[in-house]
């Protein structure tokens, strides 16, 4: 199993990469910024799941990101302190600088 | 279509013929599922026997869990650390009944704490992934477009909707099933449940409070009604 580039505490932002097929990495948390707060096991990345590639198709880490809602959705209408979390594949992320 | 439904008068075709009617969704799984018996995958027995578990489970299987884990702290230890292992326990192998099941059906099963600061709600954006060996069908609002767009963007008017009111101090935290995680609340033991046996609280933890649209009540059981009784 690869080493996570990401350790939990780390500031990542999500990519906004070309997807012409199937992902898993919802429109609505791309170029936003949160934190890695646990860590999920190696797993072949939806991309290449979805085609059956079971055997063949590219293993990633996979991290649980938790991001501000006001972060998320600038009109929140929450409170400041609302949360979420989802996952994402290593090669969707980026670090940010803190 | 419409226009072809329920008219009463189309060639005296009444309700039985247009609730016959199927739709493509219904079309494509009885090719899939046909093609798949015809090469031997699986069987129309297996197929059958299959479903008629999947409609049978209900949430008792998350009831039964909370329930334990509220009343005997090692193994709240164990669920927190290791959901699907601790889900054996109580007689739940998120492998079984099939035999079959593939770690890309459902691998990681987790539960979430709620503790007086945070409030934990699971819904899945993408499509409606659900914890079902431990708490069956999801309920149909669940696979709901509404539901799943507004419970990320607006989750505590959402939950105001369920009647739940959240005070200021404690954070909503939402949780997306976008990937292989499956999730399930575990919500605070409530007030006036001192001294109950598993059983009776397993009984106060339905389906909606594992969802987070709902708080468990010591006065309120999934099957309103036998509960004075009970707690008489």
């Amino acid at each position: 199993m690869a080493k996570p580039k990401f350790q939990v505490g780390d500031t990542v932002r999500v990519k906004d990469r070309t997807t012409l097929f199937h992902t898993r990495t919802q429109k609505f948390i791309r170029k936003r910024v949160g934190t890695v707060v646990a860590h999920r096991p190696e797993w072949v990345i939806p991309e290449d799941e979805a085609w059956d590639r079971m055997e063949t198709g590219r293993k990633e880490p996979f991290y649980v990101i938790r991001f501000k809602q006001t972060e998320l959705w600038p009109d929140y209408t929450g409170l400041a302190h609302d949360t979420l979390e989802t996952e994402a594949s290593e090669s969707w992320l980026e670090s940010v600088k803190g | 279509m419409a226009k072809h439904h329920g008219d009463g008068h189309h060639d005296g075709h009444n309700a039985f013929e247009v609730s016959s009617k199927v739709s493509e969704f219904e079309i494509l799984e009885l090719a899939v599922r046909e093609l798949a018996i015809e090469k031997g995958i699986f069987s129309a027995e297996d197929h059958r026997r299959f479903a008629e578990w999947a409609e049978g489970v209900g949430p008792h299987g998350g009831s039964k869990l909370v329930a334990k884990a509220w009343s005997d702290p090692a193994f709240k230890q164990r669920l927190l650390e290791n959901g699907t292992e601790a889900c054996k326990e109580v007689g739940i192998d998120w492998l079984q009944p099939t035999g079959v099941g593939t770690p890309s059906d459902y691998t990681f099963f987790y539960v979430l704490e709620n503790t007086p600061q945070v409030h934990n709600v699971i819904v899945c954006t993408l499509c409606s992934c659900y914890p079902r060996p431990v708490l069956g069908m999801s309920p149909d609002w669940y696979r709901t477009p509404s539901y799943r767009r507004r419970m990320v963007r607006r989750p505590r008017e959402v939950l105001a909707e369920f009647g739940l009111h959240l005070p200021a101090d404690v954070e909503v935290r939402v949780h997306d099933s976008n990937q292989k995680s499956r999730f399930m609340v575990m919500p605070m033991r409530p007030e006036g449940t001192e001294g109950w046996s598993e059983e009776q609280l397993a009984r106060i933890v339905t389906r909606d409070t594992m969802i987070g649209v709902a708080l468990p009540r010591a006065d309120r059981t999934s099957d309103a009604g036998s509960l004075a009784e009970q707690v008489r």
